[in-house]
């Protein structure tokens, strides 16, 4: 049985209620929650920690279990750390930094737990290393711009990253909370070297905010104002910390791209206030040592006379000041949105303002010009930059294969069709009235048409090998409709790629208007040819399992090459009597054509050769038992030349297959009589050869009289 | 004549807890309190002199009262004086008036740690922004219990003239600034190409700064700090 998400929240819920109502119960039911921090479910992460931090913020635990609880909650807090949530990271950052403090006094007193002293460290790695990128979110296309996303998270940070420098670090000045100096300087675990260099690094790190090139007064003003804290209890770092704000100067900054002046000039406003009340609030607590005392004096001089001037104008309103200000060098790109608007190349890969677009058309270059330039391009970019183009290109790309129904949709609903296009392309001088005609398509050669009738023949046998549901026949209707309405494939059928191969290649390559001689003609009756050796190869493949596709075939091949031949006779004889009834001397030119017609035969000299063609192939490969599809095969042919039947005599005259051969001719003589004088001429060769010299004799006997 | 204090009622469910600050917890800071609350916010208000200076008969005679003493209290005193009428004239017995309605009595912002934390804090003028900062960076580590962890505030400076006239067009804007902040807060549950367009932190200057541009006349500063 598994419980949903609500279910679970549900139980978890009366637990914490259980937990904080009764004292006892609750290291129990913490133990419980931690489980649930692995849970797929997001919810029921957020859950987790939001009930993580209320446990370590409450004073309802004794202290000893909160130093339990804050051991065994680590190895989740470093899990959960790694979520890509931000609510949960904010969370994860409160909680760790009361964990910290406990755990790590509880290390300082217990010498020899490694294992909850590899655990702290690790919890702090993993939050200290995100504090430089934007983490939980993902780095944008451009660094600069990310000094500017996800302040949250570092602005949280910045609480954990001052705990463990206050920890890690001893205090000179009497404090009454934890102070480093405490641990047993001979700690196999502590090593206060080590710690204290880890936290200068850190407080290096945070420091180097100052020496960005652009300002973020959401970062900049709370990592003054926890300065000023670590400044009270560290008089080891004021001359560190001094220095760099003796150095720091908001009007050499650069506006960033991605503020505006207006954002710039308030910026640099806000800081310099926290500037001076920073300064002020450290004269105030005696912090500045001697040998600064007049640099910050002038320093808090200057920013109060820059206040008042400030106080005095408009900040947002344009100044001559403002043409001082010097942006930085732009390094990201213009058009970094990573959904694509339409399922178009060029929206695919723009990176540029869509805006400010050059209106010109790269692919009028010649190639090599292009290929020079794309050269060139490539080895002037920086790798880390094209990385980021290329990255967003392929967001882009997986934004549209995810969503491209909806993209679909948006094209039609904005009336964006094709034409609409091209106007946006820049086809300025389009002319309503004047009718635009596609160029005609290209005349495909002989070998490109051989090989695109290759390419046909090799689908359709793979459609004969796939299965298909068979469609059950609708009700037929009665009467002249019946007729009207019989068409050769109602529903797409297992064998109706046959109907279409041997269609294409019998009709399909000729009409009756085309020259018999062309050389047009001459090709394309190679082409059939192509079709019909495939088809015949592929008969010959299974010829029992086949026999049926082949009967198909040649009554195809001979019904079209007769309406074909009987056509065009008619073309040629009535050619001959136009200019007679034109003229007067016949009257009734149907008649005349008609009466021509019928004392003519119409030759099928393809379905000759090819009916021929199958039975010399067939013949050789017949086995005694193999009476009934031959038979068949005897049968179902339209029309048997005596060429044909003159096959069966090879038949015969095998002593292994004779009797096969005497049955065919036999079935002929008794189903077929337009054949019965082939046969009789076929009985009678074989009554001069002794070894079917009887058998032959029977049969004449029996049906020349 | 006592009148009842209208009772403050949250009737923005998302309101972020908010304070508004002057220097005597009277005119400016009282008059955007009435405002914000009357907007359904959830609204408390300090101020950050040393005790509630309200003017005298004469410049050198200001009236004192020490913080926590209640506005009826206030008014009553100032009713009984002889300068009743420059009182009435200058709207100081007005807006005392409106202050008993608002809550009893002016609060000190140092003293303030009953109230709990507040997520924005509103200072009216830059002495005052200056006190808040100075006072949020001296509780930093002091008075803090080890469960204790500090959290974000966000604290701006709205310049207003101390009048009457001034404190109600201060107070307007700290509505509509107050508004826009919530506003964005509400819409960033939609998508965004990037998360960081729904973080409050990451937008609070722009949003600052389009709400500078039309009034120019009521000018800021801000800062996040640590509660």
């Amino acid at each position: 049985m598994s419980f949903t998400t609500k279910d679970i929240l549900n139980g978890l819920e009366q637990a914490r209620e259980a937990g904080f109502n009764d004292p006892s119960l609750f290291p129990q039911v913490v133990r419980q929650v931690l489980n649930f921090v692995t849970n797929d479910d997001i919810l029921i992460k957020y859950w987790c920690s939001t009930f993580l931090k209320d446990v370590f913020e409450s004073d309802t635990l004794k202290y000893s279990d909160k130093v339990d609880l804050a051991i065994d909650t680590m190895e989740s807090l470093i899990y959960l750390s790694n979520v890509e949530d931000l609510k949960i990271f904010k969370h994860v950052i409160d909680i760790a930094i009361t964990i910290f403090k406990l755990v790590f006094q509880f290390v300082a007193e217990n010498d020899g737990c490694e294992d909850v002293w590899a655990n702290l460290n690790k919890l702090k790695m993993s939050l200290t290393s995100k504090f430089n990128g934007t983490w939980p979110l993902k780095d944008s296309d451009d660094e600069e711009k990310d000094r500017f996303r996800n302040l949250l998270s570092k602005i949280e940070l910045i609480k954990f990253i001052i705990v463990v420098i206050d920890y890690q670090t001893y205090s000179n000045s009497n404090v009454n909370s934890f102070n480093c100096r405490m641990v047993n300087i001979n700690h196999s675990l502590i090593k206060r070297d080590a710690i204290q260099a880890e936290a200068t690094s850190l407080l290096n790190n945070l420091l180097d905010i100052f020496k960005n090139d652009v300002l973020v007064p959401p970062l900049i003003n709370p990592v003054i104002i926890q300065l000023s804290f670590l400044m009270k209890r560290k008089d080891q770092f004021v001359t560190k910390i001094l220095t760099v704000i003796e150095n720091f100067e908001t009007h050499e900054k650069l506006q960033s791209n991605y503020q505006t002046i207006e954002e710039f000039k308030l910026s640099r406003k806000y800081v310099d206030r926290i500037i001076r009340i920073f300064l002020i609030h450290l004269q105030k607590f005696k912090l500045i040592p001697g040998d600064f005392q007049s640099s910050m004096n002038k320093k808090v001089q200057v920013l109060i006379e820059r206040g008042d001037e400030i106080r005095r104008k408009n900040i947002v309103d344009p100044s001559p000041l403002d043409e001082n200000i010097k942006k930085v060098k732009f390094t990201g790109f213009a058009n970094f949105s990573k959904k694509v608007k339409s399922l178009e190349y060029k929206d695919l890969y723009s990176l540029n303002d869509e805006s400010n677009q050059l209106n010109f058309d790269l692919s009028t270059l010649p190639p090599q010009v292009l290929v020079t330039m794309i050269m060139t391009a490539m080895r002037k970019v920086e790798g880390k930059r094209l990385n980021k183009a290329l990255d967003i290109v392929s967001e882009r790309y997986k934004y549209a294969l995810e969503n491209q129904e909806e993209l679909k949709n948006k094209r039609i609903k904005l009336g964006m069709d094709d034409e609409d296009d091209d106007e946006d392309d820049g086809v300025t001088n389009y002319d309503t009235k004047s009718v635009y005609n596609l160029p005609p398509p290209k005349e495909l050669s002989f070998q490109e048409k051989r090989e695109q009738i290759n390419m046909i023949i090799r689908n359709f046998f793979k459609l004969s090998e796939t299965n298909i549901k068979e469609v059950e026949e609708a009700k037929q209707e009665e009467g002249i409709n019946k007729e009207l309405t019989k068409i050769a494939i109602k529903h797409w059928e297992k064998k109706s790629w046959l109907v279409i191969l041997t269609r294409l290649a019998t009709r399909g390559m000729r009409t009756i208007d085309s020259n018999d001689h062309s050389i047009d003609n001459d090709k394309n009756s190679e082409l059939s040819d192509l079709i019909r050796n495939a088809l015949m190869d592929f008969f010959l493949e299974n010829i029992h399992a086949r026999i049926d596709l082949i009967i198909e075939w040649l009554n195809e091949e001979w019904y079209s090459e007769t309406v074909y031949n009987e056509l065009k006779t008619k073309n040629e004889i009535k050619l001959k009597y136009m200019k007679e009834y034109e003229s007067g001397n016949i009257t009734d030119l149907d008649y005349k054509i008609n009466e021509e017609f019928e004392k003519l035969d119409i030759p099928t000299p393809i379905y000759d050769k090819w009916s021929t063609k199958i039975l010399t192939s067939i013949i050789p490969f017949l086995e005694a038992n193999d009476r009934k599809i031959f038979i068949r095969l005897l049968s179902d042919l339209p029309v048997l030349s005596p060429q044909l039947v003159g096959q069966i005599k090879s038949l015969c005259v095998d002593p292994v297959r004779s009797k096969l051969g005497f049955l065919s001719i036999q079935y002929l003589l008794m189903f077929r009589p337009p054949v019965k004088e082939a046969c009789l001429d076929v009985l009678k060769q074989l009554s001069e050869i002794e070894d079917s010299k009887e058998e032959a004799e029977k049969l004449l006997a029996k049906f020349s009289a | 004549m006592s009148e009842t204090i209208v009772k403050s009622e949250v009737k923005v469910p998302d309101s972020l807890k908010i304070c508004t600050v002057c220097a005597a917890n009277n005119n400016r800071s009282m008059e955007a309190h009435r405002q914000l609350r009357d907007a359904g916010y959830n609204i408390n208000s300090f101020g950050t002199g040393n005790s509630v200076r309200l003017p005298g008969p004469s410049v050198d005679k200001p009236n004192v009262y020490e913080f926590g003493t209640p506005y009826e209290e206030i008014l009553n005193d100032l009713m009984s004086q002889n300068n009743r009428k420059t009182y009435e004239a200058n709207g100081l017995l007005h807006m005392l008036n409106r202050n008993r309605q608002v809550k009893t009595a002016p609060e000190k912002w140092h003293l303030n740690s009953y109230a709990g934390k507040f997520d924005l804090v509103i200072t009216c003028e830059e002495r005052c922004f200056d006190s808040v900062v100075d006072d949020l960076m001296y509780r930093l580590g002091k008075g803090q219990s080890e469960n204790e962890v500090s959290k974000i505030v966000h604290v701006i400076n709205i310049d207003i003239k101390d009048d009457n006239e001034n404190a109600i067009i201060g107070g307007n804007g700290i509505v509509e600034l107050v508004n826009m902040i919530h506003e964005f807060r509400r819409n960033n549950k939609k998508e965004v190409d990037d998360p960081s367009e729904n973080i409050l932190e990451d937008q609070m200057m722009k949003i600052l700064t389009e709400w500078q541009k039309n009034h120019s006349h009521l000018q800021t500063i801000y800062t996040v700090a640590y509660y």
